[in-house]
Order: C-alpha cells, then sequence, then structure tokens
C-alpha cells in the first residue's frame, strides 16, 4: 500500500515540472553545446550555434562558413523541408524549448512566428550593414517598419518557362499578357496539343502571387500595431485571377493537377503541360527532378510573365527563403553574426548558383558579370539571368503577409480545388474565401478592417 | 496485505512508464485546453468554452462523420476479410496454406508510412499499373485519391495494411479450439460450411470483439495514411479531413495548441463513447475486462 | 485432397494476389533506375536491373546516412521492445494473479487513456522531455516506446489462461518467494505470450514515425520511416543536387521492410501461439 503514494507523489513532480515548464516565460536556450551536427566542426573550441536549414548545398555552405571563423562554428541539421521545419519549430515556440538558434524560413512564413514573439530583431544586432547587399524588395519581405526579422539569401522572381518543342510545333510565340497566353492555349487545344499549363490547388503561392499581380492587396498588416489587420481577398483583381484559371481549366486548357508530385514531373519530362508558371529556381528544381535530362533535354525556354496591362508590368515573387534569429537561442549576438553571415560568403552563393541550387538575392551576386551572362544549360544556353530573371528581381516591390499564412493558404486551396471541381465560381471562391479568413482574424484576436 | 504490495511491485515499472508519458502528458493537455489563445490576443482561462466550440465547429463535425462512415464500412471489411481468410487457412492445409498465411500478414510489417507511400505509386494516373491496366482497354483508370474516390483509396490502403494482423488473432483462436467440437457437429450431419458457421465463429467471437474495438479506436483517431498521402491527393485530403488531422493542424500549423487539446478530448470523448455503446451492447458475449 | 479444397485454394491465391502487389511492385521498382521508375509502361515488370546500383546510391548518398538511420532503427527497436516486454510482462502478471486494491480502477484507466488521440500528447510530452533535457537524444524515442497498453492488456490475459493458480500456490508453500515463483513457475508458461509481446511491441518501435518526428530535429538521430520521410520531402520539395532520389527511397523501403520479414519468418511458431491469448478466456 505504501506504494500508492508514492505513484501519486511521482505524478504530482511530473505535473509539476510541466506546468512550470508551461509558465516559464524566460527566453533563455540550453546552454550545452549542440552536439549531433551533420557538418564537421572544424574549430573544436569556438562557441556553436545550432542552424536547421534545407538548403541542397547546406553541406559545403556550412563548412565555408565554419573554415572562414574561428570565433563560432556553425552546427547544422535539416529537421526537415518547409512545413515540417515549420512545425517543429512551432512545437518548440509552444514548449518554450527546443528550438535551434538559427532557422531557415521561407519570407512569407515569418511573421505567423513574429507575432509569437519567437525571432529576434536584428537591427541592434548590425543587420543595417547588410542591407545595402539586397534589393528594396527583398528587404521589404523580411522586415517590419525598422525591425529586421531574417537576412534574404534566395528568391523566387516569376517568370513563364515553355517548351520550345511544343511551341514551335504549333506556331506560338511566348505571350506577352495573360490573354495572349489564353488565347494560345485555345489554339493549341483546337490543334490537338497538351494542356497549356496547370491550375494546382496546392501551390496557393502561386495564385496569390497572381492576384498581387492583377493589382489585389490581400492583406495590410504591420506587427507595430499587432492587432490590427485589413484583409482585402473579396476584391475584383481577386474574382478576376480566380475566375481566369478557373475558366482555363473548365475548359480544358490548363491541368487541375497538384504541383511538386511526381506525376507533375513526369507530365512536364513527356511534354503533357506546354507551359510551367514559375520562379527563378524553378530550373533548379525540375533539373533536380530530372527534367531536361532525357528526351526532353534542351526543349525549355524562359519568358517573361506574362501581364495583365502589358504597358504596365508588375513582377511577384514566389518562395524564397532567409536566415532568422529564434528568442530562444543562447547567445543572441553570436546567432546574428551567423544569419548574416551564412550562406553570404561568395564561395557559398557562386556554388549556390552554378548547381542551381538557389537564385540569389545578393546585389553582389546579381550584378556579377559571371551571374548576368551564364547561359543557363536548362534553356539550351538562353540567358535567362540577363534577359528574364534579373530584370524581374530588380522590379520586384516586396509583398505583406498575413500572421496566419498557412491558414490563409489552406482556405485558398480549398476554394481551388472547389473551382476545380465545378462546386463554384471564382468570384463566389473570393468572396468566401474573404469571409473565412476575416472570421478566423476575428476568433484570434483581430480587429479588422 | 503482502499479496497486495507485491502485486503493486509487479505493476510499478508500467505505472511510472504509464503515468510519465500517458497520465500525466494527458492531464497537462486536458490543462490547457481550458485556456485560450488567440494570435493577436494574450492565453486566457476559458472553462469549457473550447469544448462547446469544439462540438459546434463545422470542421470538426465534418472530420467525425467521415471517420464514422469510413469506420462503418472499413471496420466490417477488414474483419470479414480477415475472418474468411483465417476460415480457409484453418481448413487447408499444405504449403500453399502456409505461404498464404505469411503473405496475407506480411503487410502488418510494412511501416504505414511506406505503405501509403508504395499505394500512393500503385495509384499514379501517369505511371501506376492500375492506370497501365486500364489502358491496355482503351479506358481511362478512375484516380483513388480523387475528392470523389479517396473514399474507397483510402478502404483498400487500410484494409491492405491491417486485415492480415486480425487474420492471424482470429486464426490463433481457431487452432485453439477443441477439435472434438467439430466432430461432434459433423455426426449431426454438420458440413463443412455449417461447422464454420455454427461452431467456429461464435467460439471466436470475443477475438472479433478484441478486434473491432481495436480497430474503432484506430480508425476513429484515422490519421497517418491520409496525412502521408496528402501530398499527391490533389487537395481532397483537408485540414478537416479527420478530427486528428484537424488537431494536427491546429496545434502545429495554426499555432493554437489549446484549441487542438480540446478538439482531441473531445475526440476521445467520441471514442469513449462509441466502445462503451458497443461494449454494452455485446455485454452478454462476457466482458473483455475480467 | 477433396474437390471442395478447390474453390478454397483458388480464393488463397486471390488473397495473396492482393496482399502482394505492392510488396511485388516494391521489389521490381527497386531494380529500376529514376528513368524507368517514370516511364509509362510496366509498373509491375523489371526493365533493367540496377538493384546493385540503387542499393549502394543508397548507403552511400549523403554521407552514408541511410546506414546510420538503420542503426538507429535497430538500436530503438531492440531497446522499445525489450524495454517495454521487460515491464509489461510483469505488469500482466501482477493484474492478472494479484488482487490488490485499486486493480480494477487502475486497469480501466490504462484502457480508458489509449482512448485519446496521441496529438495531444506531443506537446506535452515534448515539454516533459525538454525539461529534464532529453528533447533530441535517443531516449526521447526509447522512454515514450516502453509504453504499451496493449502489451500489458495481452499479458493479463494471456497469465489468467496459461498459469494456474495451483502452481503459483505450491511453489509459495515450498517456500519460494514470489519474484522466483514468477520467473521460475510462471514466465516459462508465459513463454510464447512473451515473445509475441516482444515482436509485436518491436515492430511498433520499428514502425513508430509520429513520435520520433515530433521529437527528434537532428537527422543523424532519425529512424528509417522518419529519414525515407525527409528524403521523400527532399525529392518532391527541391532537389537533391541532380540526383533523383525516388529510386533511393524506393529501395530505401525495401531495405527497411526486410528485417521485420525475417524476424517474422523465423520467429512464427512462437508468435502464432501467443496471439491466441487475446481471444480465449
Amino acid at each position: 500500500m505504501r506504494k500508492i503514494p508514492a505513484a501519486v507523489l511521482g505524478l504530482t513532480l511530473v505535473l509539476a515540472t510541466s506546468a512550470c515548464g508551461g509558465d516559464d516565460k524566460s527566453d533563455a536556450g540550453t546552454a550545452a553545446k549542440p552536439t549531433n551536427c551533420t557538418n564537421k566542426i572544424v574549430n573544436e573550441a569556438a562557441p556553436r550555434v545550432l542552424v536547421w536549414a534545407w538548403y541542397p548545398n547546406m553541406a559545403k555552405v556550412v563548412d565555408n562558413f565554419n573554415q572562414q571563423h574561428t570565433d563560432v562554428q556553425v552546427c547544422w541539421t535539416n529537421a526537415g523541408q518547409g512545413q515540417p521545419e515549420y512545425e517543429k519549430f512551432q512545437t518548440a515556440i509552444s514548449a518554450r524549448k527546443g528550438a535551434p538558434d538559427v532557422i531557415m524560413l521561407e519570407a512569407d512564413q515569418l511573421v505567423g512566428f513574429e507575432i509569437q514573439d519567437a525571432l529576434v530583431d536584428l537591427a541592434p544586432y548590425g543587420a543595417g550593414d547588410v542591407k545595402k547587399n539586397f534589393s528594396d524588395g527583398a528587404w521589404k519581405d523580411v522586415s517590419q517598419g525598422n525591425a529586421v526579422y531574417a537576412i534574404p539569401v534566395d528568391g523566387g522572381p516569376m517568370a513563364l518557362i515553355y517548351r520550345t518543342d511544343v511551341f514551335d510545333k504549333y506556331g506560338i510565340k511566348p505571350p506577352k499578357t495573360w490573354s495572349e497566353y489564353a488565347d494560345a492555349a485555345a489554339r493549341v487545344k483546337a490543334a490537338g496539343g497538351p494542356v497549356f499549363g496547370d491550375f494546382g490547388s496546392n501551390v496557393p503561392a502561386v495564385t496569390t502571387a497572381l492576384m498581387i499581380q492583377k493589382g489585389a492587396q490581400p492583406f495590410v498588416y504591420d506587427l507595430a500595431d499587432k492587432q490590427k489587420i485589413t484583409i482585402k481577398l473579396d476584391d475584383q483583381a481577386t474574382k478576376d485571377v480566380l475566375t481566369y484559371w478557373g475558366d482555363l481549366a473548365a475548359k480544358g486548357l490548363v491541368g487541375k493537377e497538384d504541383q511538386f508530385t511526381t506525376d507533375y514531373i513526369a507530365g512536364m519530362v513527356g511534354g503533357k503541360y506546354a507551359t510551367y508558371v514559375s520562379a527563378a529556381w524553378a530550373p533548379g528544381y525540375l533539373t533536380g527532378s530530372g527534367v531536361g535530362a532525357g528526351k526532353d533535354k534542351g526543349k525549355f525556354a524562359v519568358a517573361p510573365l506574362p501581364q495583365w496591362d502589358a504597358a504596365n508590368p508588375v513582377s511577384v515573387n514566389w518562395g524564397g527563403s532567409a536566415f532568422a534569429v529564434t528568442s530562444q537561442a543562447a547567445d543572441k549576438a553570436l546567432s546574428a553574426k551567423v544569419a548574416m553571415g551564412i550562406y553570404a560568403d561568395e564561395a557559398s552563393l557562386t556554388d549556390g548558383w552554378k548547381t542551381q541550387t538557389i537564385f540569389p538575392l545578393n546585389q553582389g551576386v546579381l550584378k556579377s558579370d559571371e551571374f548576368v551572362n551564364a547561359k543557363v544549360g536548362f534553356f539550351n544556353g538562353q540567358t535567362a539571368n540577363k534577359d528574364i530573371y534579373i530584370p524581374a528581381e530588380n522590379a520586384y516591390k516586396g509583398a505583406v503577409y498575413s500572421p496566419f499564412t498557412v491558414f490563409y493558404y489552406a482556405q485558398l486551396q480549398a476554394q481551388i480545388v472547389k473551382i476545380l471541381g465545378g462546386k463554384t465560381t471564382g468570384a463566389q471562391a473570393a468572396t468566401d474565401l474573404h469571409n473565412q479568413v476575416v472570421e478566423y482574424a476575428k476568433t484570434q484576436g483581430f480587429t479588422v478592417s | 496485505m503482502t499479496a497486495r504490495r507485491t502485486g503493486w511491485l509487479f505493476v510499478l515499472p508500467f505505472l511510472l512508464v504509464f503515468v510519465a508519458f500517458l497520465l500525466a502528458p494527458l492531464l497537462y493537455a486536458g490543462y490547457l485546453s481550458l485556456y485560450t489563445k488567440g494570435l493577436a490576443t494574450g492565453t486566457t482561462f476559458a472553462g469549457f468554452d473550447n469544448y462547446t466550440r469544439a462540438f459546434g465547429d463545422p470542421s470538426f463535425r465534418k472530420g467525425l462523420r467521415f471517420v464514422l462512415k469510413f469506420s462503418v464500412v472499413v471496420i466490417p471489411l477488414q474483419i470479414l476479410v480477415a475472418l474468411i481468410a483465417a476460415l480457409v487457412l484453418d481448413e487447408v492445409t499444405g504449403r500453399l496454406a502456409r505461404f498464404s498465411r505469411l503473405v496475407i500478414f506480411l503487410p502488418y510489417a510494412v511501416p504505414a508510412v511506406l505503405g501509403a507511400l508504395m499505394w500512393g505509386f500503385l495509384y499514379s494516373p501517369s505511371f501506376g499499373p492500375i492506370e497501365q491496366v486500364a489502358a491496355a482497354f482503351d479506358v481511362r483508370a478512375p484516380f483513388l485519391l480523387s475528392q470523389g474516390n479517396i473514399f474507397y483509396g483510402l478502404l483498400n490502403v487500410v484494409t491492405w495494411q491491417w486485415s492480415g494482423y486480425y487474420m492471424i488473432i482470429i486464426y490463433a483462436a481457431l487452432r485453439s479450439i477443441d477439435t472434438s467440437l467439430y466432430e461432434a457437429a459433423r455426426i449431426d450431419g454438420a458440413n463443412a460450411r455449417q461447422i464454420a458457421l455454427r461452431v467456429k465463429v461464435p467460439m471466436v467471437s470475443s477475438a472479433l470483439a478484441l478486434i473491432l474495438i481495436f480497430s474503432l479506436i484506430g480508425t476513429l483517431q484515422f490519421f497517418t495514411e491520409p496525412q502521408i498521402l496528402t501530398p499527391i491527393a490533389n487537395g481532397s485530403v483537408t485540414p478537416d479531413f479527420t478530427p486528428n488531422i484537424y488537431a494536427y493542424f491546429l496545434a502545429f500549423r495554426y499555432a493554437q495548441f489549446n484549441y487542438a487539446s480540446a478538439i482531441s478530448f473531445s475526440l476521445g470523448f467520441v471514442v469513449f463513447l462509441v466502445v462503451a455503446i458497443f461494449m454494452y451492447a455485446t455485454r452478454k458475449r462476457g466482458g473483455l475486462f475480467t | 485432397m477433396r474437390p471442395r479444397h478447390v474453390g478454397a485454394k483458388l480464393l488463397l491465391l486471390a488473397l495473396c494476389a492482393y496482399f502482394l502487389v505492392p510488396v511485388w511492385w516494391l521489389l521490381v521498382a527497386s531494380t529500376k533506375n529514376a528513368e524507368a521508375l517514370f516511364s509509362g509502361s510496366g509498373a509491375l515488370w523489371f526493365d533493367g536491373f540496377h538493384l546493385v546500383a540503387n542499393l549502394r546510391d543508397l548507403f552511400t548518398f549523403n554521407n552514408g546516412e541511410f546506414g546510420r538511420w538503420l542503426g538507429n532503427s535497430v538500436l530503438y527497436a531492440l531497446a522499445g521492445g525489450v524495454g517495454c516486454t521487460v515491464i509489461s510482462v510483469p505488469a500482466g502478471y501482477g493484474f492478472a494473479k494479484y488482487s490488490f486494491r485499486g486493480r480494477n480502477l487502475v486497469f480501466a484507466l490504462v484502457l480508458g487513456a489509449v482512448m485519446v488521440p496521441l496529438t495531444a500528447l506531443v506537446i506535452p510530452t515534448f515539454v516533459l522531455m525538454s525539461n529534464v533535457g532529453l528533447v533530441d537524444t535517443v531516449w526521447a524515442v526509447i522512454l515514450p516506446s516502453l509504453l504499451s497498453p496493449f502489451a500489458v492488456y495481452l499479458m493479463r490475459v494471456y497469465a489468467a489462461g496459461s498459469v494456474p493458480d495451483e502452481l503459483l500456490d505450491a511453489a509459495r508453500l515450498d517456500g519460494a518467494g514470489e519474484l522466483r515463483t514468477f520467473v521460475r513457475v510462471a514466465l516459462p508458461l508465459m513463454r510464447p505470450g512473451v515473445i509475441t509481446v516482444l515482436l509485436l511491441s518491436i515492430v511498433t518501435t520499428w514502425n513508430n514515425f509520429f513520435l520520433p518526428l515530433t521529437m527528434l530535429s537532428s537527422s543523424k538521430l532519425f529512424p528509417l520511416p522518419v529519414g525515407i520521410g525527409l528524403w521523400t520531402q527532399l525529392a518532391s520539395s527541391n532537389n537533391a543536387g541532380g540526383q533523383s532520389l525516388w529510386n533511393l527511397i524506393i529501395v530505401g523501403s525495401l531495405v527497411s521492410i526486410v528485417p521485420l520479414i525475417v524476424a517474422f519468418l523465423t520467429l512464427q511458431k512462437y508468435w502464432q501461439g501467443g496471439l491466441s491469448v487475446g481471444s480465449l478466456k
């Protein structure tokens, strides 16, 4: 019988420690040296900063950094690509322990973590010194007023990738406007050709970029006034863009398949899609997936993204990542140094763009002759950087994201699925989407206007 | 007195682990579910508000409807496949029977994650065998993960994964039946089918009940297979596809752990209710907890 | 052979075909290179033979991290499986053979707790683990794997059915202590049940995905399913520096199910007997 109190005691103890953990407001991380690094530590004596990142050439990048630094060493692990990594980070935020010092995040995810006080403002740690390395648009994506929450590495200015074999066969020139795009799609289809593009439900970021291109401004938000948000998803531009793609899909002019799947890639290789509305990192992604290596070698080219108004072109962005310092970082100054220094040296950046792993945002690279004049193998030697991607990046104005990007994307995806299933219209989808997101923001305590 | 103490000593190591890794986290989650946290606002005490909100939440109810509907179909199907296979294996002997027993059981040894991954390839509309067979007959095979078909696509994956495990449990129960019962039935003029239905099935009814309860708990908490198939399911697996997926989204993607806990407990309550109803309905067959 | 078995055998063949198709596909696909994998014909038949090359790539990609994951899986499965058995068997025996106060209440609590989904437990467990500094260590995977209410349930029923009270009483009369009685008298009688529980808990730990996924962030510590999950993310969200990963993922899946199949084959006479336990009173 004496064992019962012991069990009860154990339970109380365990609970007490859990409760303490939950109430612990201190943001100091573990002081213990991170071990289990995927990379080799060059200078054993130096303090270590734990980094989560998923760039494919990260091993080289980390080695470059560690060899160039004696005062700090990066201990790196790949905790997941994108969403899975964010889920781990979210667990650590909720538990108030277990986050890395420095974390790779996509620009559209930043605000969602900033509002939870999970990221450190890097301005006091000298972020202003590296501002000159980036375009205004790229810098705006990681800033809130004067506060800077991450240091950009790569971006995704958007363009239109197309199959030259399909375009030649049906006598099509790269469309300059979206109405030309729709016409060309109809012509190819009428002549018995493949679908012209794809309206995938699982790339809501693309649809959002295309809405912004038409003039939509889905969110106005400033962390300085964190309870206030302006949401506008039922405007004409949003309705037009959803209707436009919904119509193309309904007429069978574009595919309805999700992207980033093996089926989609197989379709790209097989010439099932005449165009791919995508970002500057796409050639690397496609090459890595085996596109452009076999029968389809040399059959891809790139043109500027079609416009709604050719006289007033708008440049938009999809994807791209940055390094942020978490508020659980043990040594914030040192972590900030890593966030600013990693993937910022010439060797890493050069390796990144030459292996087509990233489209760099560092102006030093964007202006270098070698990068500007590079003939891109995937595009059959086209000088894609000079002709397409650098102008697109320079014209990019930056975007404003909401603190609940993941929720918004999920709702947009659900609406796109409905549109593709013929269960709603573009205009109705925009209205429903607007109402859902506004409702959600209100339950989260925002004042919505 | 000593016997009692010894009893506790035997159970103690397990109880410690149970308290540390199930009960304590559970109580802590229960405590958290009484609070509410908005992104823009701080954490406030909410009492049972999260629970009233959960049962009125269309997303939770939608997921619940799906898993209930799915249970009603998948559980009888699995048990039927398992029972038929076990009865046949109990009757037939030889190399084929031994081989079949292993093959049917094999999927249990495949991690659910990999099983879903494999079926994803098999379902593929561009390089999967289903489409290839259909193409040979000049028709298009249905995409089993599309919105209209995902119910069946998942039905197949789950049946494949678990039927063999259940089959083995039933088979083991069949093997331990006293064979003189069959002789007696045969003397009474019963044929093999009648023996199977009138003697064998009633004799393994408690094994069937056990299977039913465990698969009921598992199916109501349905998570892994749809979650793994999400990236290739063309948007069919929504964030509120099942209650457990909904709780997962809330906790890890929407930063709402408090509400996610309430959803999990609400689901736990539904599971408890369904299991209790089932046990009450079958109580005459002999309890499971004795 | 009586003719009525023909129908039964045909049925068995059909069942075999159904349950084998995905495994057969995995076997065939493991021998293909990336190009043949996605070419539009013959998913269920061979096209070139690249199994050896695939295996070599599998164990060398990213400094051979797959080999590390395999080792981790073995460690977790053995530690978790053996530990779980060591804890569950005495517990089941205790519940079956001693009527201590609160027994039924505790047992009901154990079974009732199974009904709340794991999702609710992740963050509290994470908090618990991080407070004792065990997050992102092997212990964060092994310790929670020790818990298996199902194993305890199985052992309780098995002990009740296979260990006669008279034998225990006889041992006690001979002056044996309670522990000695358990080890010398009860345990040998419960052997098939113990092996079944061991095997089932090894499988559960080996196949576990959600727990290690949430508790581990260092890819060096991943077990196979989580590691393969990381590769599928890598393969579909970004690129692997010009190398298609899908053939590695497929051959890796094959490699990760082989050990369990071997374990089941070699131990089948034990576990098939042991499983009858849950069903008979």
